[in-house]
């Protein structure tokens, strides 16, 4: 293998970096240089990641890099380091795609801003922030990156400060996120004080042996709810739906595929590499919980929605909830299923976003109850949302498809294999929710593309080709991630499982050969992967019956029909109590013109869980004081939770 | 007219506070740049020297008062500075790569005492100057105008140029 090669991570990294200073001094006066800039920047570091699959997934070595030669000296790695294995690099390749496309889309998207500047010195900065998380060796360096992340997409956030609500969203989720950026500080200054060392593998080396140490117990809880913070997993939700739905369409592709990314990395990091822990019951418990959690309540609360963005925003943080279901299973087609789905997640999020980006565009409104036949207006627009809805609603033959399909089965075998009730039942929810995401889409759909047209959107057009090329490469991705789930799983998806599983070999090629057998790290044969997509009439009559079972469990769960006891008066009264559609922080802005249906296609549905629903009302009050106590209360219950029971 | 109210305000044209203030500004940035300088090698270094040269805008603010203090310094050649100075910062660590070894690796000093990161303090105390003097002046910005002149309001003398 070539050396120069071993350069590529930190060019790539340093690329995004220089980028963003470059621009920041030459964009100020000549437009044109900085868009060549921005290109030539965003460019570069996927041309090095591709650069990088021959040697690295496919011929499977891993590559160490020393900043400044400092090798690890007498069996401690004082230096720091860049360590890229198969897993670092299907999350690079995940991101380079996604600053790509989203750096085009903002071209034309961006044109009615001013102090342009200033945004793309910050996307480049989140950009190179994100790929040196990912292919960072030093959790110390984790956590630098982490914070650069979190500051630069909350001022990005705000970028459009005149817009109603960009202040206020971008402050919640200033005051959240930075929260859970002190959850990770905390936790790596616990395994520091405890192991008195930074690097990844010396960590994954030295940990298992002090498996008992409260100490290092207490850091797997705050790393693990400072990554899911940055996931916006169950309680970190309402942020997402605020900083969402304010955020230019190109930041919010950049929030929802790379931001909750980096979480479910360092997820996957922290239980499978770092503390080798997800073969305990508990640990598998709590992270299929934790997402199983997320994407119910999620795709709920997406049904309320008035907002185009904020709906999505929701049903992304229901996808990442998916993701993290598969990872916790422990099982090898669990982690391929959850991976799988991560990549599908960043492409078709991705692309609905450039389609409501698009819709902003074209027409200035986000409002579903406005919005309203654009289908014909918009017709390449509305043809690539429908690709993208029907990938997230796991529609065949798209990606979404194929990969919830692992999902469930990765669940339900887990679920056969251990006689284990919670994963059959994580396998009926998972269903449920994705007959839900299904069903939101169609309203949207039909709020957004087709019904009748507002008058006021009467001169609305096509937007340019320079927004639809980013949109149709999406809408490729899909596609052909769907089309060939076995070359995916072949050159992207195993070699990632693999280096996930094979510990020791990636502590050895950091620390030396041999150092990972001095600890107590045996290798271990590499998991064989049962066939995807099994047939078995058995399973499907096994599946069909908790299917059934799941209706009857949601028909029971709903509320008895009590309306014809109650006075008319007091039933009205309630109504009115309940109609959450005026309420800004749970279902977005009040309505002004009502288009027929559009927003309340489901309005029966919504009406038998509404006891559901008022509490979910109540939960998401909009306060950035209550956000912050649900965050506390997440890491006081995890925190305990794992130092008793682990 | 002045407003019958008006808390005792600080005198600027107090002389012994402009002469101390007037003494005191090139050691500041003199001492400033010695720690920039000496950082490599001793207790301090890029980022408390950066401070320390910053410190020279309130000195100045101190003895002259915040117009003079806005008129001194050019913040749009400061906030290139600041660029140019994260620039310089990456270039010396790529410098490395392609002298054929490995990134952050010293390839100037070779065989000597000091490395690189002499190089790349300096770059960071570039840096922190120009950056904290940047918010500095933002921050004198908000402050209230001077009155010492004794002529004008709170509000008087408000976005007036030479």
């Amino acid at each position: 293998m070539t050396t120069f090669l071993n350069n590529f991570p930190i060019l790539a990294i340093m690329t995004l970096f220089l980028g963003a200073f470059l621009t920041s001094l030459v964009g100020r006066r000549f437009a044109p240089a900085r868009n060549v800039l921005v290109v030539l920047s965003v460019t570069l570091p996927l041309a090095m990641m591709l650069a990088l699959v021959k040697p690295v997934l496919i011929d499977g070595e891993v590559i160490t890099y020393w900043m400044g030669n400092w090798a690890p000296e007498a069996g401690w790695a004082i230096g720091i380091s860049l360590e890229v294995d198969a897993l670092s690099l299907f999350f690079a390749l995940i991101v380079t795609v996604a600053v790509f496309v989203s750096a085009l889309y903002s071209f034309t998207y961006m044109n009615h801003d001013d102090s342009l500047v200033n945004y793309y010195t910050l996307f480049l900065m989140l950009s190179g922030s994100v790929l040196g998380l990912v292919l960072s060796g030093d959790l110390f360096n984790i956590f630098v990156m982490i914070e650069i992340m979190t500051f630069t997409s909350v001022a990005l956030t705000a970028f459009r400060n005149r817009q109603e609500g960009a202040l206020e969203g971008a402050f919640k989720y200033l005051a959240v996120g930075s929260l859970g950026s002190t959850c990770v500080l905390l936790g790596v200054a616990m395994i520091y004080s405890q192991l008195h060392t930074l690097n990844l593998a010396q960590i994954a080396a030295l940990l298992p042996e002090q498996a008992e140490n409260p100490v290092l117990l207490a850091a797997f809880a705050f790393l693990l709810v400072g990554f899911g913070s940055k996931a916006f997993l169950f309680p970190f939700h309402p942020l997402a739906a605020d900083a969402h739905a304010v955020a230019p369409a190109s930041i919010s592709l950049m929030i929802s595929g790379v931001l909750t990314k980096c979480g479910v990395y360092g997820i996957i990091r922290l239980c499978y590499v770092l503390y080798q822990n997800i073969d305990l019951p508990f640990v598998q418990y709590l992270v299929t919980g934790l997402g199983t959690v997320s994407m119910f309540v999620c795709v709920t609360m997406a049904f309320n929605q008035h907002n185009f963005k904020r709906l999505l925003a929701f049903h992304s943080i229901s996808q990442v909830g998916y993701v993290l279901a598969a990872v916790g299973l422990g099982t090898a087609l669990g982690l391929t299923s959850g991976l799988y789905h991560a990549m599908n997640h960043t492409i078709f999020k991705g692309l609905l976003f450039l389609t409501a980006g698009a819709v902003q565009h074209q027409t200035g409104s986000l409002n579903l109850d406005e919005l309203g036949g654009l289908g014909k207006k918009m017709p390449q627009t509305c043809l690539l949302f429908l690709i993208g809805a029907a990938s997230i609603s796991g529609l065949p033959p798209f990606n979404g498809f194929a990969s919830k399909w692992m999902i469930y089965q990765a669940a339900f075998e887990k679920g056969a294999e251990t006689g284990n009730f919670f994963y059959v039942a994580v396998c009926l929810i998972a269903l449920i929710t994705s007959v839900l995401t299904l069903a939101s889409f169609i309203k949207v759909a039909q709020s957004v593309f087709f019904g009748q047209y507002n008058e006021k959107f009467g001169q609305v057009r096509e937007v340019p080709l320079a927004m639809r090329l980013p949109m149709w490469i999406l809408a490729a991705l899909c596609v052909a991630a769907g089309l060939l789930p076995e070359l995916v799983q072949r050159y992207l998806l195993t070699p990632a499982v693999n280096a996930v599983f094979g510990v020791a070999n990636y502590i050895d090629q950091a620390m030396g050969a041999g150092y990972a057998a001095a600890h107590g790290i045996v290798e271990t044969a590499l998991p064989e992967l049962a066939e995807i997509g099994c047939w078995d009439p058995v399973s499907w009559l096994v599946l069909l019956f908790c299917f059934t079972c799941a209706i009857a469990i949601v028909a029971l769960l709903a509320a008895p029909n009590d309306l014809s006891r109650v006075p008319v008066s007091s039933a009205r009264e309630d109504g009115e109590a309940l109609d959450a559609k005026y309420e800004p922080f749970f279902s977005g802005e009040e309505s002004v013109y009502s288009q027929v249906g559009g927003s309340d296609l489901f309005w029966g549905f919504k009406h038998n869980w509404r006891r559901y629903f008022r509490l979910m009302h109540d939960w998401h009050s909009g306060v950035v004081n209550d956000y912050t106590l649900y965050a506390a209360v997440a890491m006081a219950a995890v925190l305990a939770a794992c130092v008793i029971l682990l | 007219m002045k407003p019958e109210n008006k808390k005792p305000v600080f005198r600027r044209k107090d002389v012994v506070v402009r002469s101390t203030a007037d003494l005191f500004l090139p050691l500041a940035c003199v001492f400033g740049c010695y720690v920039v300088l000496h950082g490599n090698s001793s207790p301090g270094g890029g980022f408390q020297g950066g401070v320390l040269v910053a410190s020279a805008i309130l000195l100045v603010y101190l003895g002259r008062g915040r117009d003079e203090a806005r008129h001194a310094f050019r913040s749009g050649l400061l906030h290139s500075s600041e660029t140019i100075a994260e620039i310089l910062y990456v270039v010396i660590a790529l410098v490395g790569i392609f002298t054929g070894l490995n990134f952050c690796v010293n390839f100037v000093f070779i065989g000597q005492e000091v490395e690189t990161s002499v190089l790349m303090n300096d770059a960071v105390g570039y840096h922190v100057m120009a950056g904290i003097t940047c918010l500095l002046i933002m921050m004198l910005g908000v402050l209230e105008p001077d009155d010492g002149e004794g002529q004008d309001g709170p509000t008087g003398k408000e976005g007036d140029a030479p």
